[in-house]
């Protein structure tokens, strides 16, 4: 007689509820970055900058344990964004504290002892001494998006990895209930950040569906799929893949706004970093810069 | 918020724009990247959303396609599934419904009329004024009975009303929509 397999309860999952709306990250998202930025550089065109920033992500986590005591927002705030749809941690509103920039610091010092190239070095040291009035005034330019030529372009991948250690822990530390829905559904719920890139969930209640990865708190939030992020246009979407490459990474583009964002598929490579396969599949937004296509992704380490 | 020509003059990611870019500044070298993107070509697909044909239930699809509208190329659909979003069936499909792929490509489908005469063994293609001209033969138009007419489960409202209009017109007066089976 043959073996029969008889399915107990629970076996089989429960069918899926409603839709999550956020994908809180993990508190341990730097160090996954780092061994992800690690396997990626091994044969990679770019993998010197891949094992800085597997570095700079190790010393990013590092630097979490520094945050135990910054302010979080009251309770009464969270309740009062929630209800007018605000995010609580806003780029622009948000006072931080003065702490992220020991964080940059610490960082910084982490990182003299890598293989930072020559010029790499420099900006580290020089950064290190730069007065905290100065270091204030890039983070205020970077996180309210309003930058010109005068910009310190060096200092960004720094500067921004301090300020994504310290809005981790933020949010994190409130974790996703604290957030709501915002009037503007492009923009992150945690801290009104624009996205990097989105990335289709494998799983079980978020399986297939498609979550828009904050650049700076690393927070996931849920948008319907084949729907231009920027302008909500259904018509006129198109996936861009480099040929006979990887499919689990591809570019969709809006015929109407004439722009593109990332689109990372987990089922078919389960191991991806939203920052770190979107830094190192660099190639696919050259030829779509010279397709005429305009990256809308905001990546502090591809400034 | 961002101006797209400023976000151009930001980027890192274009060919021009890798050296300036911080990780230019920093001493990385963008040389090899370029080298490799050279041999590298797009390709474009697209994904659609559509609604299951087959039952009332309606179920959501995501259908993935190849091909290049704008280079004449013929659009191929390569893959089916349940589409995430949708409230009805959240990602998942039924095994006809999982099996859609094979109906789509399948070599049995009917895409113009066929007439098989009266002691013949095999269906013939007719062009469609015959059609209409054999079905119309012998038939009292205000009452067709000989033929029936099924709609698709995905139709909206309009096309429900030109369903309608168009088979009580011809005097049909079996028809259904699939969405009811």
């Amino acid at each position: 007689m043959t073996k029969v397999n008889v399915i107990q309860p629970g076996t089989i999952e429960a069918p899926p509820g409603d839709i999550p709306f956020l994908l809180l990250p993990e508190r341990n998202t730097f160090q996954a970055r780092a061994s992800r930025l690690r396997a990626l550089a091994e044969g990679h065109a770019l993998a010197d900058y891949l094992r800085f920033l597997a570095a700079l992500a190790r010393a990013q986590h590092e630097s979490l344990s520094l945050f135990r005591r910054v302010l979080l927002p009251e309770a009464q705030e969270l309740e009062r964004c929630r209800e007018h749809g605000m995010p609580p941690l806003g780029t622009r509103g948000w006072v931080r504290d003065p702490v992220w920039r020991e964080a940059l610091r610490g960082i910084l010092t982490e990182l003299e002892a890598g293989t930072l190239p020559e010029a790499g070095r420099a900006t580290a040291a020089r950064l290190k001494d730069t007065d905290d009035a100065s270091l204030e005034r890039v983070a205020e330019t970077l996180l309210a998006g309003d930058y010109d030529e005068t910009l310190d372009r060096a200092a960004i991948p720094f500067i921004g990895a301090a300020l994504q250690a310290y809005w981790l822990h933020l949010v994190t530390t409130l974790g996703a209930g604290a957030f709501g829905r915002l009037e503007t559904p492009h923009l992150c719920p945690a801290c009104g950040s624009a996205p990097m890139v989105s990335v289709v969930s494998v799983g079980a209640s978020d399986h297939g569906l498609r979550y828009l990865t904050c650049p700076l708190c690393s927070m996931q939030w849920h948008a319907v799929r084949i729907k231009c992020v920027f302008c909500d246009t259904t018509k006129g979407i198109a996936y861009y893949g480099i040929e006979g490459g990887s499919a689990a990474v591809k570019a969709e583009s809006c015929e109407a706004c004439q722009g593109y964002l990332k689109i990372l598929y987990m089922e078919n490579d389960p191991n991806m970093d939203a920052l770190a396969d979107d830094v190192a599949s660099i190639a696919l937004d050259v030829l779509m810069a010279d397709s005429g296509i305009t990256r809308r992704g905001t990546n502090f380490f591809l400034f | 918020m961002l101006s797209r020509r400023q976000f151009l003059q930001f980027s890192a990611v274009s060919a021009a724009g890798l050296s300036t870019s911080s990780l230019g500044i920093l001493g990385f070298s963008a040389t090899q990247v370029l080298a490799e993107v050279r041999q590298y070509k797009l390709e474009r697909t697209t994904e659609t959303r559509n609604t299951c044909p087959y039952c009332s239930v309606g179920c959501g699809l995501l259908m993935y396609s190849l091909g290049d509208k704008a280079k004449n190329a013929p659009a191929e659909i390569i893959h089916i599934e349940g589409d995430p979003d949708h409230p009805v069936n959240r990602g998942t499909l039924c095994p006809k419904g999982a099996g859609l792929l094979d109906f789509v490509h399948s070599p049995n489908r009917l895409k113009y009329p066929e007439y098989r005469a009266p002691g013949s063994d095999k269906f013939v293609r007719i062009s469609w004024d015959d059609f209409i001209a054999k079905n119309a033969d012998g038939t009292t138009v205000n009452r067709w009975l000989s033929t029936g007419f099924l709609a698709a489960s995905a139709s909206s409202n309009e096309s429900g009303y030109l369903t309608h209009k168009v088979v009580r017109s011809l005097g049909i007066l079996a028809f259904d929509n699939q969405a009811r089976v």
